[in-house]
């Protein structure tokens, strides 16, 4: 796959706050891309760099090959934005503001009718195109903010934390919708602080953090980058300190606690270490209610990496 | 609230001026002619010459047409009939001396013609005459444009500290203000460009228009409709309450197109001035319109007056008072001089605040988005 887009050594400062520093970037032909961090991590400010919005004092951004400028409007022609905010007008209808945002990109009347069509297909909004933005949910407003980015057809497209303050059911078609944009052939560059979002959609990611890029790779790459593999809880009573110390001293298990008749142990890479502590309990006569195993989520990744929950923020 | 402020507003205030003195002036614009008589009692050259005036101001054909001369009646016989209210006005002219006799139940309107008409032909007379001594080929001039005297007037006199006309002003200053509240459409324009102001600023930047064409295009888009409303406000100006608007279209399109042109304009550099949301930025513009319009006589006509004596330059630079000055001037007086340095004042202003718009918006590099 080729490269669609490469930042290097990105640096922006304002003043004494440096936001982003020497960020560097990758995204391959036809991936969706996350940057994952928390609110003010530089997310953003990386996107408004790479679309010229936001003048920036140090490196090279790169989109399909050549270098991004605020003049690069043959470059412009194929990229295409869905803003934290709804970014629509008022005034007009559903169809005038996907029209419009449409005709600046695309010049030729019957096209761009065509594609104005295809885009409300595409986010089911064919029962509202009458409607004032006003009118509608904030669910719909959202998939209203995507056509509108997205119906001139574009071959790169930025994703800014599209489903903030979106009802569960919006925020699944709205990420059904970015993968059927991907199987159509674009590329996404999707920026998110819910990591569950990040884990179904992406293919590879960074995690930014202060302005820094801390981690990249696929999710199972990042999540080897960690000492923790597994996250064991099982529910039995009574478990005494000694056996809670015996569970603990096992080969691959790092931390081993016990509350409100919850055994929880982290456990890094083995393949065995469910079983191994069943064992332990059955031996001593314990009997078990429930038994998960869970594999680490990127937000342990960011706390593994930070110090913090990527929530915290 | 564009349509509003911009239409709405300006025709309800014309409305309400108009329900409550239209009726006012249109009875004092309408005089109906007066039963008059002039007892000539000798055969100077003031008497023969203030009779010449009421002649002339009892034709029918006459705009002035303020008298219905009464003739062949004696000093004696004109008495007996003002005491039985048969006429409304007597002149008794001799040698520079003019009496004015009224009847009982005569008008007050009556009255304020015959007094202002007789004052007026004595300091006239007094002035020729006196030139008469010292220089007659001057005195000669006098009486030859004494004629065309009457349709010019001192514009800062006029406009200011003299006898402006209250009624017109208002609907000019109305229409005015109705033109200057499109400079909230200027702050827009900052909001439609400025990637940091709006989301929608925002994809117009990631797009692959050229901002300069697009600036071009949200102006007019402000401009277009603008102009529409003037068009409307005019016509309801001139066919609805019968407001004078000059005698030149020329004039009150060249007036309208820059002031429209320099309110947008205007609305821009405040739009950029400003900081905050659009609605920060509209609001804050809003205030300034209504602090200018304020002071350029919306609510008191006679402020500009009263600051042009305290402190003129206020009205030199309050824009809502140059447009109504410019206005004022085309519609009711024939000053060429006058109504072009206003515009050139507007054209002026307009042609800076573009340029600086143009630079600031085109060049943008935002510190923060």
């Amino acid at each position: 796959m080729s490269e669609i887009l490469r930042v290097d050594g990105l640096v922006k400062r304002y003043k004494e706050l440096i936001a982003l520093d020497n960020v560097s970037l990758k995204v391959k032909e036809g991936e969706i891309f996350g940057l994952l961090g928390p609110n003010g991590s530089g997310k953003s400010t990386t996107i408004n760099c790479i679309l010229s919005l936001l003048d920036f004092d140090k490196g090279k951004i790169t989109v399909f090959g050549k270098e991004m400028t605020p003049k690069s409007y043959d470059l412009k022609k194929d990229i295409g934005v869905v803003p934290q905010e709804v970014a629509v007008y008022d005034t007009l209808t559903v169809y005038e503001n996907i029209d419009f945002f449409c005709g600046l990109y695309i010049k030729d009347k019957a096209k761009r009718k065509q594609y104005v069509q295809e885009a409300i297909d595409f986010v089911a909004l064919n029962d509202f195109t009458k409607f004032r933005p006003k009118k509608l949910s904030g669910g719909l407003k959202r998939r209203l903010n995507i056509a509108c980015g997205i119906a001139h057809k574009p071959k790169l497209i930025f994703f800014d934390e599209p489903t903030v303050a979106v009802d569960p059911q919006s925020r699944n078609k709205i990420l059904e919708g970015i993968e059927q944009l991907r199987k159509n052939g674009a590329t996404i560059v999707y920026t998110s602080h819910y990591m569950e979002e990040v884990e179904q959609l992406c293919d590879r990611l960074s995690i930014i953090d202060k302005g820094h890029v801390i981690a990249e790779g696929t999710i199972d790459e990042l999540k080897g980058m960690i000492k923790k593999s597994e996250i064991i809880t099982i529910e039995t009573a009574g478990l005494e300190d000694k056996i809670l110390d015996k569970i603990g001293e096992l080969p691959h298990v790092f931390n081993a606690e016990y509350k409100d008749n919850v055994l929880k142990v982290e456990a890094g890479s083995g393949k065995h270490n469910v079983i191994d502590i069943v064992n332990i309990l059955q031996d001593n006569g314990y009997s078990m209610k429930k038994i998960f195993s869970e594999q680490p989520t990127l937000n342990d990744v960011f706390l593994e990496l930070t110090g913090k929950e990527l929530r915290d923020e | 609230m564009f349509l509003f402020w911009s239409l709405v507003f300006p025709l309800a205030l014309m409305t309400a001026m108009y329900v409550t003195f239209g009726s006012v002036y249109d009875m004092i614009n309408s005089i109906d002619p007066h039963k008059t008589v002039i007892i000539a009692e000798d055969d100077s050259e003031f008497t023969a010459g203030f009779e010449e005036v009421i002649r002339s101001m009892a034709d029918e054909s006459s705009e002035e047409h303020y008298f219905d001369l009464q003739e062949g009646l004696t000093r004696e016989e004109a008495e007996e009939k003002i005491k039985a209210n048969d006429i409304e006005t007597m002149f008794v002219v001799s040698d520079d001396s003019i009496e004015v006799f009224l009847s009982n139940d005569h008008s007050a309107t009556a009255a304020v013609v015959a007094q202002s008409v007789a004052n007026t032909y004595r300091n006239k007379f007094e002035v020729i005459m006196d030139a008469m001594e010292k220089d007659p080929q001057a005195a000669m001039r006098i009486l030859e444009d004494s004629g065309e005297m009457k349709e010019y007037t001192k514009s800062r006199e006029d406009a200011f500290s003299g006898d402006p006309n209250v009624y017109s002003w208002y609907f000019y200053s109305s229409f005015v203000m109705g033109i200057f509240f499109n400079a909230t459409g200027g702050a827009a324009i900052v909001s439609d460009l400025k990637a940091d102001v709006s989301c929608e600023a925002m994809r117009f930047s990631a797009s692959p228009e050229k901002k300069s064409k697009m600036l071009v295009c949200s102006f007019l888009a402000r401009l277009i409709p603008a102009l529409v409303i003037c068009g409307i406000h005019l016509a309801v100006m001139s066919t609805v309450f019968n407001v004078d608007l000059g005698s030149d279209p020329l004039k009150l399109i060249l007036f309208t197109v820059a002031a429209n042109i320099f309110s947008i304009s205007f609305g821009i550099i405040c739009g950029l001035i400003f900081k905050g949301t659009l609605e920060n930025r509209a609001n804050k513009t809003t205030a300034v319109l209504m602090l200018s319009v304020f002071l350029s006589g919306e609510m008191i006509n006679t402020l500009p007056g009263t600051i042009e004596k305290v402190c003129p330059i206020i009205n030199d630079i309050n824009p809502a008072t140059v447009m109504n000055l410019a206005f004022y001037r085309m519609a009711l007086f024939d000053q060429p001089l006058d109504f072009y340095t206003n515009m050139a004042k507007i054209v002026g202003a307009s042609i800076v605040f573009i340029i600086i718009g143009t630079i600031i918006l085109r060049r943008e590099k935002y510190a923060s988005l």
